[in-house]
């Protein structure tokens, strides 16, 4: 890496005074150095070019404003920069101001760093504290749900921000609050055609929200009315019966012939787990079980190819038409399970996994096998052509 | 008239005036007859208020009423007193008026803000009750324009949005007010409410395609099921062209383009021909007897059935009641068809299938019925009927179906 008086000499070159050509290059190459491990933990180390570069990012180029932003976002992705990030640079309260101006051109660039600064619990507390302080969680859900807040931004990044915000409970609570209009909004959201980062950041705070059990009866009303949401992105095009029809929550009624479903397979998968925590309650279970939601899943199961997704689905069919577990274990997410039992268990999910991964591999194996099997009788005809053999 | 002394203590003459009766008997008083009438007319002893103050007959009230509304009072202070007569006249259930008041309060565009802002709001409320919901809405997003934090605006907007039906708009304005009002419960009721419908329209708009495709589709398969049997539809006569008006009725093949136009019955059964699951139609048939100007109607003639099958039902063991002659017995009976364009009469074994004739290539369907004429064999109606008409038979090879 570079010595110290390199390292100096660049410091020097980064000051607001500096010839605009002779500050790009230099922001031109921290750039480059931010992108890959060794540059990012050099840079750690040097938290004077990290102020002076945050510095920057008020500078009068747009051109050096931006490789600022991107420097910060590699640096950010790095869980190893954010104590100097947060307690050297400071960035939090600057970057949380910025994001609220609505003329703001860098706006998504900002919700980047905040959502890659969230991705671990620690930092996440952090970041979570000073944006209660400076800005509020409220104001942040408020432009997330305003279309067109900010022209120059579409704000597609606060989503995985809320999401990694909500593996906080204090987070978690805000959402959830009963008092307040605030998880019904960002409900719509699940369908969001334009961005596979919005809607898959909606759908894991969701799924997250859903952790808390408490809350389920409350999830699954009318005042929320969670369930269609979650169940809309992976019901198909499918006809069903009128009868089958009719027993469904209204918004999946009556689906067009065009209706397609996610296409993300994370996503689905993400979808099928929150379903699956829902399912945790006695009380929960009655709600899918009478709302039809077999149908839905039944369906969707002749539909996905993807072998992990299926095995959600699957667990997910198993307690839709399981038996009710026996007394004093109806919340599943509540039962004691004895420390062998949990090995067992433990070892059983890691066998799945292993055979899932096999059934993967040897799926791809074929698909290997059939592309070059074309291949050669592709070939093998055009030789026959070629000799003038006719069969 | 005896003359009192004069006291002369007071200078008002009161007292010359109360000595008067001491002698006089007061003539204006009230009587037992008229009291609780009179005291009605008396401004303080009023029950109700009188719905239009005549100053002649009510002169102590109109005054009343001037000094209430005195126009030399600054415009809020009128404003206000306006607001107060408007919102008595709606605890009163009179919305008209209490519009009225509204209006006039608004009319003096007095600065006070919030005053004004109430007042929109109120007349919304007002119109709300009368059912004028675009009155109530428009009055509602004046009112939210002044003052954009007017929680009772905000719910007014609302739920005028709902009763319009617009329940998009309906969550607008709840996401608007919990915006500034985070927790009030009435926002979220019905931003909860207006989603629900919203979302209940949409279901039923998409049930509502749904069911016109599948009506469509089942349309084109029996008119191609009626084209494929080589069957020719008739227009019926009413106006209904787009083309030239010199065509004659029932000229040169007119044809409708395979159109429901041309199935539509104007029987009053609304009976049509339908497609069976086995794939065979079924049609409404007119049978009709000019000798008694009798008609019996089959709503469903399956297209494989001959004649016969049916007549031997209808004249079997009981004729009809019209058949005074007692002779349409059913081995009786002729059928004819009429081929109108060239006037001419095309007699129908009665042991062929309803398909086959209808595939005659002189046969028209007629506003969706096809209908026969039924005739008895010998009959002096029968030679009278056909006198000077045209008549041919029917040129299908004789096979035995």
């Amino acid at each position: 890496m570079l010595s110290d008086s390199e390292a100096a000499e660049l410091l020097s070159f980064l000051t607001p005074d500096t010839r605009p050509d002779v500050k790009g290059h230099t922001t031109g190459y921290i750039l480059g150095m931010s992108g890959h491990r060794d540059g990012c933990r050099f840079l750690r180390s040097k938290s004077d070019l990290l102020v002076a570069l945050f510095a920057l990012t008020s500078d009068p180029s747009i051109a050096i404003v931006k490789d600022c932003y991107h420097i910060f976002i590699n640096l950010s992705a790095d869980e190893t920069l954010h104590q100097v990030l947060l307690a050297d640079v400071k960035v939090l309260p600057v970057l949380l101001k910025r994001v609220l101006d609505p003329e703001y051109l860098f706006s998504d660039q900002i919700c980047t760093i905040l959502s890659n600064l969230t991705r671990h619990v620690k930092t996440c507390k952090t970041v979570f504290q000073v944006l209660q302080e400076e800005v509020g969680l409220a104001q942040l859900v408020e432009i997330f749900c305003t279309e067109g807040y900010n022209k120059k931004a579409n704000f597609n990044y606060l989503s995985p921000l809320l999401s990694n915000l909500t593996q906080l409970p204090e987070a978690r609570n805000y959402i959830m609050d009963k008092d307040r209009c605030v998880i019904q909004r960002l409900l719509p959201f699940t369908q969001y055609q334009a961005s596979a980062v919005r809607r898959g950041g909606v759908i894991g705070t969701l799924r997250n929200c859903c952790f808390d059990h408490a809350h389920h009866e409350w999830l699954l009303s009318d005042a929320v009315d969670i369930l269609p949401f979650l169940l809309l992105p992976l019901a198909g095009p499918e006809e069903l019966t009128e009868e089958e029809n009719e027993g469904l929550p209204v918004d999946l009624q009556y689906l067009p012939e065009d209706k397609k479903r996610e296409e993300d397979p994370d996503i689905r998968k993400m979808l099928l787990e929150t379903l699956l925590l829902l399912t945790a309650t006695g009380a929960g279970r009655n709600t899918l079980k009478e709302k039809n939601v077999y149908y839905i899943m039944r369906e969707f199961h002749r539909w996905e190819k993807d072998v992990h997704v299926t095995a959600a689905c699957e667990k997910l069919v198993e307690v839709l038409i399981g038996d009710e577990p026996e007394q004093g274990m109806e919340n599943l997410l509540e039962v004691e399970i004895p420390e062998d039992v949990e090995v067992k268990l433990k070892e059983a999910d890691i066998k799945e996994q292993q055979e899932l991964e096999k059934e993967q591999e040897r799926m791809r194996q074929e698909e290997k096998e059939e592309e070059e099997k074309k291949k050669r009788d592709a070939e093998g005809e055009d030789k026959e052509q070629e000799s003038g053999l006719i069969r | 008239m005896a003359s009192s002394e004069a006291q002369h203590d007071s200078d008002d003459g009161m007292d010359e005036f109360m000595d008067k009766f001491k002698t006089q008997r007061y003539q204006k008083g009230f009587s037992e007859n008229n009291w609780e009438e009179e005291f009605n007319k008396v401004p303080m002893f009023m029950k109700t208020a009188p719905e239009e103050i005549d100053p002649h007959t009510y002169p102590e009230l109109a005054c009343l009423q001037a000094i209430i509304h005195d126009e030399d009072r600054p415009p809020e202070e009128q404003a206000k007193t306006l607001k107060d007569e408007g919102n008595e006249f709606f605890k009163e259930k009179k919305y008209e008026k209490a519009i009225l008041s509204y209006t006039a309060g608004l009319k003096k565009k007095c600065g006070d803000e919030d005053l004004n802002s109430v007042l929109l709001t109120n007349r919304a409320a007002a119109h709300f009750h009368l059912g004028n919901m675009r009155s109530a809405l428009n009055d509602a997003a004046a009112a939210k324009k002044i003052k954009p934090d007017h929680l009772k605006a905000l719910i007014r907007g609302a739920q005028s949005c709902i009763e319009l039906r617009n329940f998009a708009e309906a969550i607008q304005w709840c996401d608007e007010g919990l915006k500034v009002h985070p927790t009030d419960k009435k926002l979220q009721e019905l931003r909860a409410a207006a989603d629900k419908h919203k979302r209940a329209a949409e279901r039923d708009a998409r049930k509502n395609k749904i069911k016109e495709k599948k009506l469509h589709g089942e349309k084109e398969a029996l008119l191609a099921a009626i084209k494929d049997r080589g069957i020719k539809l008739l227009q019926s006569a009413k106006p209904r062209r787009r083309c030239s008006d010199s065509e004659d009725e029932g000229s040169s093949a007119a044809l409708s383009p395979l159109s429901l136009d041309g199935l539509s019955s104007q029987e009053v059964t609304g009976a049509q021909v339908f497609l069976d699951e086995q794939r065979s139609l079924h049609w409404p048939v007119l049978f009709l007897y000019p000798e008694h100007r009798q008609t019996d109607f089959i709503s469903a003639f399956c297209e494989n059935n001959c004649f016969m099958d049916h007549l031997a039902v209808m004249f079997g063991e009981e004729l009809p009641p019209w058949d005074e002659d007692r002779k349409y017995h059913s081995q009786n009976l002729q059928l004819y068809f009429e081929d109108e364009e060239k006037e001419t009469f095309y007699q129908v074994n009665p042991e062929m299938s309803l398909l086959k004739v209808l595939q005659h290539k002189r046969f028209f369907v007629k506003a969706g019925t096809p209908s026969f004429i039924v005739l008895v064999k010998g009959s002096s109606f029968r030679k009278q009927f056909l006198t000077e008409k045209k008549i041919q038979g029917l040129n299908f090879p004789l096979k035995n179906t």
